[in-house]
């Protein structure tokens, strides 16, 4: 295998990280409160200026800064699903897409009217280390940040089976009349569950910082990633959003060096259009157990 | 006859109901007269071009209930075919309008049929991806599209290249489009198309079970949608004179349209209109007014939407309509007289005609019928037969497989193996359930599932109509078939505001008006008091008397006992025993299964 390929491979995979950190915060508000939300994206770009903004001013490192990013994230969260979601659980589920379409406009218009459609990055001491070796290059923090995406991934995916808290959120996913007679305060758990998935993208904001621009409409490019990583990997799977994550990466690495970068996202929209037609469950396949 | 004709139309001239339309339009025609400032000029342009797109976008959005995120792909579609056929051949841009929209067309067609089997969600992420896709492939072919860069169209006036000096003729043009978006869905609203894409968009399963092929309703209103928004690319290139991927491929332009329909009212008529006429106006103007702070006018437009879709989801024409109607009411002028005769007709006039009433022959024959729900088995090698002219009861416990097998004869579910034949001929796996209904099966359903925002009057129509495409004759049949279940009075009220006991006549009527041979009623008696339930039983030995064999689902054993001629007892998906009612309840494995201890002794 020529080394062009193994560095392809890198590519794919330290961008797919970052997509599966994500996607399964998409995946977990679409699998629980049966929400798409449209502002996904626009969560991760309030990661970014957040990040941001606390380095410009403070200099606090864009890691450190995931002490203010993860509450603030959760806090949006959950007042999305309480004030925007809730009072819509009973209306027809496009009044909900609607919704948080309206959010998405919303906030990518405040933040370019505060903040004007500059790209903004930041430089950090690590930025631009890179581990070389045997002709191939691997950049320093696109690596620290796919570790961490990874990581923080498979903690939320343990949260999930361990704990209590996470067994009551699958369980609504499953069955939420069943739930609900279990005692499980499901208004409670939707938002525990905004909450959580809106955490995962703002820790992808952050350590997105280092190695990418923070402009008003950067979320619209990594949402709709999040939906074909979603589709690819099954809709009512988090691992399959894991895994679909690297897959997407690796398909847009391969496809913007072979056949074009103008169709990478081309390539990947096509393929979830024909796995949408042909295998609605997700060409992973794998059951939630 | 002439004379008498043109007499009629002009004494109609006086009714408010028809003048005021006509005024409304008048103005219409004559207001871009008095606007010579060109700013306020594209203001006009452009709400007249939306409020068309909108109207178009709200045929699939608003009245099939599927809300397309892609529109922008058959307005792109619209807007380089015939720029590259006029840029490359010379092709009048008029006919390249008939391209493009042709193109849309069959993209509408290639893509939609398959999306439509898609849940909401996904039909959206589905219909987000075809613009996505058509985007890139836009930019990367430069050789054919100009790629990034976009085309140019050079400014040469002329009718026949669709350039105009003025703004005044595309005004017109924009306002034409408009206007024949509201033709035509004002005709498919009163048509039978309207009322089977509401039924669809209020329950698919109900629909379908009433005979109505949702996948072809779907992609009819999808298909004339795709065109409308094609021709409009068109206009746009036209009109802007420059196309380039970002401006004509965009989620935004997409959202627009879902956006100007539901401020004004989401499958309304007019509703999708006034919104444009709202919304476009100020969204340029508060891009002049706040032109420094660029992004103010979606933050407003956000809001709006945000508040509309919680607070307001039927938007702007809930109160329109009410004023509306308030100024008919003013306005001097005869009164339209009420075409509807309020003679009530005579009970028990509907008649089921041309039904076989030899009794005896098998109408039914199941054979070995086999369903498994992964590695469940819900229904096992089942065989029976229904008689013609019978009442054949279906009991045993909650999850012995009744409803399991409604599902495999109707054509909701697929059987994994074993036959069904219907008077002879073989209807097994035959799907989607609108083709069972044709052959003159009908069905009820456990969970009634009225359409609920639709009058009384009106379900029962929508299940007529797969007897007549005629509206007059269809509304005819449909108040039989109300005062023959009993439900005449109440014609115009909404079916969600009918108690339970009237929603299940209602069920009833509504599979009777598609003209059954055969019903399949599914536990018309759940949920229902002493009372009710002897009048819906009464009601089924009526519907029987008319000749039609009944398969019937029952838990009220009293009931079940009292109405049947035979009975098939199912247990864990197997059929345990099969007779006269007193030779079932004679049966110990039945006896056993299903009735208890207290029916041994």
């Amino acid at each position: 295998m020529s080394r062009v390929i193994i560095q392809l491979i890198i590519n794919g995979l330290l961008a797919g990280g970052i997509y599966a950190l994500v996607s399964i915060g998409l995946c977990l508000i679409f699998g629980v409160v049966e929400v798409i939300n449209f502002a996904h994206g626009e969560f991760l770009m309030l990661g970014m200026y957040t990040t941001y903004w606390l380095f410009y001013f403070f200099k606090i490192d864009p890691y450190l800064s995931l002490l203010i990013v993860i509450p603030l994230s959760f806090l949006i969260g959950v007042i999305t699903q309480r004030v925007l979601i809730q009072p819509l659980l009973d209306a027809p589920p496009l009044n909900q897409i609607f919704v948080t379409m309206g959010l998405s406009i919303l906030l990518q218009n405040v933040a370019l009217i505060l903040w004007k459609a500059t790209y903004r990055t930041i430089k950090t001491t690590y930025s631009s280390w890179f581990i070389k070796s045997g002709g191939l290059s691997i950049s320093f923090p696109r690596l620290l940040a796919c570790i961490v995406a990874s990581g923080i991934t498979v903690a939320l995916l343990i949260f999930l089976k361990k704990t209590y808290v996470g067994k009551a959120i699958r369980a609504i996913a499953q069955d939420k009349r069943g739930a609900t007679l279990m005692g499980i305060n499901v208004h409670r758990m939707y938002q525990l569950t905004f909450g959580l998935g809106t955490v995962c993208v703002g820790i992808a904001g952050a350590i997105l910082m280092p190695i990418y621009y923070a402009f008003p409409t950067v979320g619209l490019l990594f949402c709709l990633t999040a939906f074909a990583v979603v589709i690819v990997g099954g809709y009512n799977s988090l691992t399959g959003a894991f895994i679909a994550g690297f897959v997407i990466g690796l398909i847009e690495s391969f496809s913007g060096f072979f056949i074009s970068p103008h169709l990478q996202q081309g390539v990947y929209f096509a393929i979830v259009i024909l796995v949408l037609l042909f295998k609605p469950s997700g060409l992973l396949g794998l059951k939630e157990s | 006859m002439r004379v008498s004709k043109r007499k009629i139309l002009s004494n109609r001239l006086f009714y408010p109901k028809f003048y005021l339309p006509l005024i409304l339009i008048i103005l219409l025609l004559v207001f871009p007269l008095l606007i010579r400032n060109p700013f306020y000029q594209d203001i006009l342009v452009m709400t007249f071009l939306f409020a068309a797109l909108a109207e178009a976008w709200n045929l699939t959005g608003g009245f099939a209930g599927q809300a397309s995120l892609g529109h922008t792909a058959f307005f792109g579609i619209g807007a380089y075919t015939s720029s590259i056929l006029y840029l490359n051949f010379g092709f009048s841009p008029w006919l390249g309008m008939l391209a493009g929209g042709g193109l849309a067309v069959l993209i509408a067609v290639v893509i939609g049929y398959p999306c439509f089997k898609l849940k909401s969600h996904f039909f959206v992420i589905a219909t987000i991806s075809i613009g996505e896709v058509l985007r890139r492939v836009t930019s990367y072919w430069a050789g054919l599209t100009g790629g990034g860069k976009g085309l140019l169209i050079p400014f040469k006036p002329e009718i026949g290249s669709f350039i105009f000096r003025d703004k005044t003729p595309y005004i017109y043009i924009a306002l034409t489009l408009m206007l024949i978006s509201i033709l035509i869905t004002y005709i498919i609203r009163k048509s039978r198309l309207g009322f089977y894409l509401i039924s669809l968009r209020e329950n698919q399963d109900a629909a379908e079970s009433l005979g109505i092929n949702t996948s072809r309703c779907k992609l009819i209103a999808f298909v004339i949608s795709a065109f409308f928004t094609g021709i409009g690319g068109t206009f746009y290139a036209q009109y802007l004179l420059f196309i380039d991927p970002t401006s004509v491929f965009s989620l935004s332009f997409s959202i627009q349209l879902v956006l100007l329909s539901i401020i004004g009212g989401l499958g309304t008529i007019i509703g999708p209109i006034i919104g444009s006429f709202i919304l476009t106006p100020l969204d340029s103007l508060l891009r002049g007014w706040f032109g420094g702070l660029t992004g103010f006018n979606f933050v407003v437009y956000a809001i709006i939407l945000i508040i509309a879709v919680i607070y307001f989801p039927q938007g702007i024409m809930r109160w329109l309509d009410v004023g509306y109607k308030l100024v008919l009411k003013k306005l001097p002028g005869t009164k339209v007289p009420s075409k509807v005769s309020n003679v009530s007709l005579p009970i028990n006039t509907f008649k089921i005609t041309g039904l076989d009433r030899d009794k005896g022959s098998n109408i039914l024959e199941v054979k070995g019928l086999h369903k498994n729900f992964k590695g469940l088995v819900a229904v096992k090698e089942v065989s029976f037969e229904v008689k013609k002219g019978e009442i054949l009861g279906l009991i045993g416990p909650n999850g012995a497989g009744k409803t399991t097998i409604f599902n495999l004869i109707t054509g909701f579910l697929l059987p994994d193996s074993g036959t069904v034949k219907f008077k002879g001929e073989t209807i097994t796996g035959l799907r989607p359930p609108h083709k069972i209904c044709v052959k003159h099966i009908g069905r009820t359903f456990q969970l009634v599932k009225p359409f609920s925002k639709m009058t009384v009057l009106e379900n029962v129509m929508i299940g007529a109509f797969s007897q007549s495409k005629k509206t007059t004759e269809v509304r005819e049949r449909s108040k039989r078939i109300l005062s023959f279940i009993g439900l005449l009075d109440h014609q115009d009220s909404l079916a969600a505001n009918l108690t339970i006991a009237d929603r299940k006549r209602l069920e009833l009527g509504r599979a009777l008006a598609t003209h059954p041979e055969l019903l399949l009623l599914d536990e018309t008696m759940a949920g229902l008091n002493p009372k009710e339930t002897e009048d819906i039983i009464e009601l089924i030995r009526k519907i029987h008397e008319q000749g039609i064999t009944l398969f019937i689902i029952e838990h009220v054993m009293k009931a079940i006992m009292s109405l049947s001629d035979r009975i098939v007892v199912l247990n864990y998906g197997e059929k345990i025993n099969e007779g006269t009612p007193a030779e079932v309840s004679k049966n110990k494995k039945v006896i056993d299964a299903y009735l208890g201890e207290e029916y041994r002794a």
